[in-house]
């Protein structure tokens, strides 16, 4: 569905990505995971079309799109710390969009989002009085709302704690369920990338280090890297909830 | 950030034509001047300025009165600001305090002058009070009061921000760890402001040094550069040549100082978290600055109550009963009546397509990804550094025999370019603050940039554009030395009607129409407090816009005074 061929992207003649290829179906969760700095921001962008490759091809159900412009792709985008509009309510930013497709918008025609996204009790509040779990689910429902073909999602949980974490990672993963929609996820925390997406990209100094299912990464690590740097820091998760609980408890 | 579009270069590329065609071709224009005889290159203007005793001396007598008042200055900025924020004295005292120095600003600097006579010269309350003139009022020592009274506002509004940034807790430590009080000081206070004292020196030493007003109505014979600089070119033989020099001369110091400025900015120490913790102060300290910062205030008081006296008694100071008669008389002249509505629509003119203009520049500047967007901020400083007695000229010889002159377009142009770089400033720190993905979240969501600039940008910057608005407006209202040599009968404003009145010796109707633009001024800023009243939707914390600037002294002025007339309302 969205395949992604030997991207290159260089500022200043400094190269951030070198040769990225992958593939993803439909209502798959892809993560792009690296370290800070890896390129992953700069690939999610070059999908959505705000940066342009320097070479290679983003290619969407056998369209070549990388001429398209931004607005026209039909992709979406929910940002790190949400973007929403504070003049505006909750319900006044989820139904934005669509006030620009000259139709009178109805709370009808959003309330499945709403519903889905346990939202209503929040609809008429100021962003400010929204929690940080309210505010990313206001951001998703804006964005669903105009029915993206691909969603993408910019480190979305690294805003939040804990309890809400997981409840906004299983709504994500009904949103690819339900709706049928692909979904990429930026993020720099192993644990994220490797329980929420069914495929993993992980990414190093602006290379592919490995691209596969969690269990074929957690199987068959590509490289030291992914050793090190991601394994490792499951593993020492691990050890402090058994040190916490007791085996049997983690 | 979203790729540069069609709209945004046309938005630019019409910015960048308003700048050439109104500062940059204007001031190369008056540099040309300067250096042409007859068509040739020659430095003959500068050698004949140079060697003219009378020029050079008011040269001179501007650098010495300019230099001695600025010092003063700073040093009764720094003893009010400390006072605000190194003393426990009550907050309403401190309120006080604040209000009553900066309230010089809302009134035309000629008004000054007058105000300094009827306090000090011959039949002054003052002299009349003591038996006999503590000093002549006229030249030196009239000249000095009055920039002093001018500058200090600025001056302490630069210290007052600075200061506002020391963080208390190294009071604290200081304390603790027992240094002793001039130590304590040193380390705490004076250090970290080496900055902010020097630059409010600097600009209260440029300000002076460009004012037109107080030297045109209590200069007398002791001539500054600025009132040989109006009677070079509307004296009885204009002089373009000599004129351009002269301004060429006021205007080499504007920019060295504006360089400075700059330079000392990296001198401030400003810390990242200031904390929310109590002031240390003792007694002594208290009553000390308490009893200084009220004999500063008492003496502004003082002199500015003259305002509200003479125009209400019979025959000041001969006759001091109550009277409605000399305003009845103002109200009633049609000709000043007539200047007074120039002056707002100038003013209201001036400040409505301010907004648009500076508010345009920021957004392009920190908002979008045009290549050379880099331009606007070098524009600002410019305009920053342009004296208005000197860009007012510049106009004067570059649109001389244009339709442009005489005309209520030209004030409003030279209003919008003279003040263009406190509000830029001003737009563009509220702008760098809000988030950065909106206009790309609005176009995913099928704005256009123009939509989602009006649907999102607008609306969360409305703070920022009614405070540009209230600045516009006030500075067109006072300004005389920006517009003094672009009016004409039709066109003549407030400001300058005043100078014109002075030649009648007609102080009732001076006073009058200082009162009216003092109201004005004061309705204009109710109006911002009232507008900008947080309410429950409000979301943005614009002090903070304003507060963590990088940006320049000028916005941190501006952005002080603001809050401080919307805390008290």
């Amino acid at each position: 569905m969205l395949l992604v061929e030997n991207i290159c992207k260089s500022f200043g003649g400094k190269e951030v990505l070198k040769d990225i290829n992958f593939q993803i179906g439909e209502g798959e969760i892809l993560s792009l995971l690296g370290p800070s700095g890896c390129g992953k921001t700069t690939l999610l962008n070059i999908i959505l079309g705000l940066t342009e490759q320097s070479e290679g091809q983003v290619i969407y159900k056998g369209e070549e799109i990388s001429h398209i412009p931004m607005n026209k792709r039909g992709f979406n985008i929910v940002f790190q710390d949400f973007a929403l509009f504070p003049h505006l309510t909750a319900y006044e930013n989820i139904v934005y969009g669509l006030k620009n497709r000259n139709a009178k918008v109805q709370k009808k025609d959003v309330q499945e989002y709403i519903d889905f996204l346990e939202l209503e009790p929040h609809l008429h509040k100021q962003i400010n009085q929204l929690s940080g779990g309210q505010k990313q689910r206001v951001s998703i429902a804006r964005t669903l709302v105009m029915q993206p073909k691909i969603l993408l999602l910019d480190e979305p949980l690294s805003a939040l704690d804990g309890v809400i974490k997981e409840s906004i990672k299983s709504r994500i993963q009904q949103i690819a369920q339900d709706f049928g929609l692909t979904i990429i996820i930026v993020t720099h925390d192993p644990e994220e990338a490797l329980t929420i997406s069914n495929k993993v990209l992980i990414i190093n100094e602006g290379k592919v280090a490995q691209f596969g299912t969690p269990q074929q990464i957690m199987a068959q690590p590509a490289d030291p890297f992914i050793e090190t740097f991601i394994l490792k820091q499951l593993h020492i998760k691990r050890k402090n909830i058994y040190r916490l609980f007791g085996e049997r408890h983690a | 950030m979203l790729k540069t579009t069609k709209t945004m270069r046309i938005l630019y590329v019409s910015l960048l034509a308003i700048f050439i065609i109104f500062l940059i071709v204007p001031l190369i224009y008056m540099m040309w001047l300067s250096f042409d005889d007859k068509g040739a290159l020659s430095g003959r203007h500068y050698q004949e300025v140079w060697q003219s005793r009378e020029l050079l001396a008011s040269v001179l007598n501007s650098f010495r009165v300019s230099f001695i008042s600025a010092a003063i200055t700073t040093i009764l900025a720094f003893i009010i600001a400390y006072t605000i924020y190194f003393t426990t004295i009550s907050v309403n005292t401190k309120k006080v305090f604040r209000l009553v120095v900066t309230l010089p600003m809302l009134l035309p600097t000629i008004t000054y002058g007058f105000i300094l006579i009827y306090v000090f010269g011959n039949q002054g309350y003052i002299t009349r009070f003591i038996g006999e003139p503590l000093f002549s009022i006229y030249g030196f020592n009239g000249l000095l009061i009055g920039y002093v009274i001018y500058t200090l506002p600025a001056a302490f509004l630069l210290i007052a921000n600075g200061m506002e940034y020391v963080d208390q807790r190294y009071v604290l430590v200081s304390v603790l760890m027992k240094d002793r009080p001039m130590r304590r000081f040193y380390h705490t206070v004076l250090r970290p402001l080496y900055g902010a004292i020097a630059g409010a020196f600097i600009l209260s030493f440029i300000l002076s040094f460009t004012d037109y007003g107080i030297p045109a109505s209590i200069g007398g014979q002791y001539q500054v550069i600025a009132t040989t600089l109006y009677q070079t070119m509307l004296g009885s033989i204009p002089d373009f040549s000599k004129g351009a020099v002269i301004a060429i001369m006021m205007l080499l110091p504007a920019i060295i100082a504006g360089l400075l400025l700059r330079k000392f900015e990296r001198y401030t120490v400003s810390y990242r978290s200031t904390g929310d913790y109590e002031t240390v102060s003792s007694a002594i300290k208290n009553r000390t600055f308490m009893v200084l910062c009220s004999i500063i205030a008492f003496f502004i008081v003082g002199i500015f109550s003259i305002l509200i006296i003479v125009p209400f008694t019979s025959a000041y100071p001969y006759d001091m009963s109550f009277t409605w008669k000399h305003v009845q008389n103002v109200l009633g002249m049609g000709e000043l009546m007539r200047v007074y509505q120039n002056s707002l629509l100038v003013a209201f003119l001036s400040a409505a397509i301010g907004i648009t203009i500076s508010f345009t520049a920021a957004i392009i500047s920190v908002r979008t990804s045009i290549t050379s967007r880099g331009l606007i901020q070098w524009i600002s400083i410019l305009t920053n550094t342009v004296p208005g007695m000197v860009l007012g000229l510049a106009y004067l010889l570059l649109f001389n025999g244009s339709s442009l002159k005489g005309t209520f377009l030209i004030l409003i142009i030279c209003n919008l370019v003279h003040f263009f770089t406190t509000p830029y400033l001003m737009m563009k720190n509220a702008l760098e603050k809000m988030d950065m993905s909106w206009e790309v979240t609005g176009a995913l969501l099928e704005d256009t940039w123009l939509k989602t600039v009006w649907r999102v940008i607008i609306p969360n910057i409305r703070k920022t554009i009614i405070h540009v608005f209230s600045y516009y407006f006030t500075n067109a209202l006072v300004t005389v030395s920006g517009v003094v040599f672009l009016v004409s009968t039709n066109t003549s404003l407030l400001s300058t009607k005043i100078k014109e009145l002075q030649h009648y010796s007609k102080f009732n109707e001076i006073f009058i129409l200082s009162l009216l633009i003092l109201m004005m001024n004061l309705v204009v800023m109710t109006g911002g407090y009232v507008l900008n009243k947080p309410k429950k939707r409000s979301v943005i914390n614009e002090k903070k816009i304003y507060y963590s600037t990088g940006n320049g002294k000028l916005v941190s002025i501006v952005s002080r005074m603001w809050r401080w007339k919307n805390e008290s309302g």
